[in-house]
């Protein structure tokens, strides 16, 4: 039996101040293991931060449950777009974010309670060289973590990331809005 | 323990109950906790809220982002070390003894813009929120600070974890896997440019790609990684130091470790050579 594919692309802008993680603090869980549980616990404060005129609401929220966080990004500046193709998986796209150096999005394929893939969908760092050298080198990092969540293998990977924070804000909200958890 | 009894064979096998997420000090820490089978991810709340107090306590501390933070007003010369927290007093005292026994390759009085123990307290507050999961009913947590690990017991009633090292040369790749449970911390210049300082000429520096130091706490291996990854020798360094063991990651791939890196090898103890593993 097929289940349908459904895509889901958003384009968000985030204008998430660049050095608001470091003083505000926030939480995301990411999706869980097969065969467990986790923790949802609620978000103590609020991670809009920055220049008031900016929207930075990504994993965050009044919502006990992660599954909405991420979806509460604002504003959307393109329509979400549904299409349905035959398959088992699915892949979505998360909203679009600033980190330290440029904007990207995520976007992730889960099949079933599996994430199967993640990828970057669109990066844009302003063409700044130092920008490009971390964007290059980090971000498959972030991809290997995300997909080590669902490796039996290992538990963690040593190096560090700087791009995380808005890595780890798409990933969430492209998984809400798969409804995966 | 064979390797294959560490693996889940069976879904239902899984002891791990948490993996949770938490933007602090200006990265991302993950917070992973194995519990035993009969004890639920809730059960563990407490201990997980523990932790995640524990890492913005010392971020509200230590932050040199935040202008009002003890740490920034001590730079500031506003407040003295008695008048700080005492907390303040305890990581200057043990970035003391991390500059000595890094031979002064860690110096954070050595930093430009003036004392900066950010280097240390990264790693020393992880380790902290660590203690806070130690509990009946948790078998096993890590503590994952944007790659500086700390971490106690093991998933799925085993002793240790499994941690992949990042390959300086191509990060989408693990260069290794070690096999441990305590900390683990990785420097290099791969990820954040010249954040890697001498402190000798307060220039940006590094020796080796990367430098990876375990041990058990992770505040110290975190300061030793950054010296290994400058030192002249930071090998021998590591070498004299019971319990803490060194990897480095020459820019043309060379490694070289001391004698007790903790590689995962299969059953007969011999250091395997693992094959760069690609994403998908």
């Amino acid at each position: 039996m097929r289940r349908p594919v459904i895509v889901l692309v958003a384009t968000v802008a985030g204008l998430v101040a660049v050095l608001s993680f470091h003083t505000k603090p926030s939480h995301l869980t990411l999706g869980t293991l097969p065969g467990t549980s986790a923790v949802r616990s609620s978000p103590t404060t609020s991670v809009a931060a920055g220049p008031p005129s900016t929207q930075s609401s990504a994993g965050t929220g009044p919502a006990p449950s992660q599954s909405s966080t991420g979806a509460s990004v604002t504003p959307t500046t393109t329509p979400a777009t549904t299409t349905t193709v035959p398959g088992t998986a699915r892949t979505g796209t998360g909203a679009a974010v600033n980190y330290n150096f440029g904007v990207l999005a995520v976007s992730v394929t889960v099949n079933g309670t599996k994430i199967t893939n993640v990828t970057i969908a669109s990066l844009n760092d302003g063409g700044n060289f130092r920008s490009q050298s971390i964007d290059q080198q980090s971000i498959p990092i972030l991809e290997q973590q995300a997909l080590q969540a669902q490796s039996a293998t290992i538990q963690g990977v040593s190096g560090a990331s700087y791009t995380s924070a808005g890595f780890e804000q798409s990933l969430q909200s492209a998984l809400s809005k798969l409804h995966f958890k | 323990m064979t390797r294959a009894s560490r693996l889940p064979l069976v879904p239902t096998q899984q002891t791990h109950a948490v993996h949770h997420l938490e933007h602090v000090m200006g990265t991302v820490v993950t917070i992973d906790v194995y519990t035993d089978a009969d004890v639920s991810a809730a059960a563990v709340a407490p201990q997980l809220q523990r932790a995640r107090t524990t890492l913005h306590e010392a971020d509200d501390v230590f932050s040199t982002w935040k202008e009002n933070s003890p740490m920034s007003k001590l730079r500031r010369r506003e407040i003295t070390i008695a008048q700080a927290p005492p907390e303040l007093a305890e990581v200057l005292e043990l970035c003391a003894i991390a500059r000595d026994l890094s031979g002064g390759w860690f110096d954070p009085w050595a930093m430009p813009g003036g004392l900066d123990p950010t280097g240390y307290v990264k790693g020393w507050a992880a380790q902290r929120a660590l203690a806070a999961l130690v509990s009946p009913g948790i078998s096993g947590a890590i503590v994952n600070a944007a790659g500086d690990i700390a971490s106690f017991g093991g998933p799925d009633g085993t002793t240790s974890f499994r941690f992949g090292i990042v390959d300086p040369a191509s990060p989408g790749r693990l260069a290794r896997i070690v096999e441990l449970t305590g900390a683990l911390a990785t420097s290099g210049t791969y990820e954040r440019g010249e954040h890697l300082i001498d402190p000798h000429t307060g220039a940006a520096s590094a020796r080796v790609a990367s430098a990876t130091v375990s041990g058990p706490d992770l505040g110290l291996a975190d300061a030793l990684a950054t010296a290994v990854a400058v030192a002249e020798d930071g090998l021998h360094l590591v070498e004299a130091l019971e319990a803490y063991e060194a990897l480095t990651i020459s820019f043309d791939g060379t490694e070289h470790w001391t004698a007790g890196f903790p590689f995962a090898g299969p059953a007969d103890g011999a250091p395997a050579r693992y094959e760069p593993l690609e994403i998908p």
